[in-house]
């Protein structure tokens, strides 16, 4: 599964369940795999001055966001053991409840893929060029801010 | 002087009025940031980091001719 070149992290819009569902069916045939560890970040309608937010409106710098998960990945893999890591964020609008992020790691035991997939997404969240505008129900927009 | 490309994102593109600008500048990233700021007086109550040919610097930096300077306000993917 290694591949030393930048993968494709972005998808435009929506990360679908049938997305997700393919991901963990295509790793059937992989019989050295004990564990997955799977993130979803959904998008969440919260409660802000300018109103209930229904979407948010992800822009990116694409080309540094590219090198730069490259480079979180090839980390990744040097301090865990895994078989498999794979990172899809959304581009675009995605409304509440829809899922923005998917983060799978795949690992003979179990520890090795939940720690990987946790600092992957943390990691992800705090180093990306990625951006979110949040959008209420009162058509308002807001830059949103990570915590 | 250099000429280099400006990409700017989020609160910052908004502030510039557009994502992307061609800018004459000194060959130091700590004088265009000036400069900048002078012509786009808000950005001095905003947060942002500046990349050159997408990495981020922290200190002053050289720049070249035809470098793509990125401005980044705080992430917020995931």
């Amino acid at each position: 599964m290694r591949e030393h070149k930048p993968k494709n992290i972005f998808v435009e819009g929506p990360i679908s369940s049938e997305r997700i569902a393919k991901s963990i069916q295509s790793h059937s045939s992989k019989t050295d795999i004990g564990g997955h560890s799977i993130f979803l970040g959904q998008v969440r309608a919260d409660k802000k001055e300018k109103g209930t937010v229904v979407a948010i409106e992800y822009t990116a710098y694409k080309e540094m966001a590219l090198e730069k998960a490259f480079e979180i990945r090839e980390d990744i893999f040097a301090k865990y053991p895994l078989t498999c890591m794979h990172i899809y964020h959304s581009l675009g609008e995605v409304k509440t409840g829809e899922i923005c992020l998917f983060v799978f790691t795949s690992s003979k035991h179990r520890k090795t893929a939940i720690d990987a997939c946790s600092e992957l997404v943390e990691r992800i969240k705090a180093e990306l060029p990625i951006w979110g505008k949040e959008i209420t129900d009162r058509q308002e927009e807001v830059w949103k801010e990570n915590t | 002087m250099v000429k280099i490309k400006i990409r700017a994102f989020g609160k910052i593109a908004e502030i510039l009025g557009k994502p992307e600008l061609e800018w004459e500048c000194s060959m130091q990233t700590d004088a265009l940031r000036n400069a900048l700021e002078r012509k786009f007086p808000e950005l001095k109550n905003s947060q942002y980091l500046l990349s050159v040919n997408k990495k981020i610097i922290t200190t002053n930096s050289p720049l070249r001719q035809n470098d793509e300077v990125g401005m980044l306000p705080p992430f917020s993917g995931g």
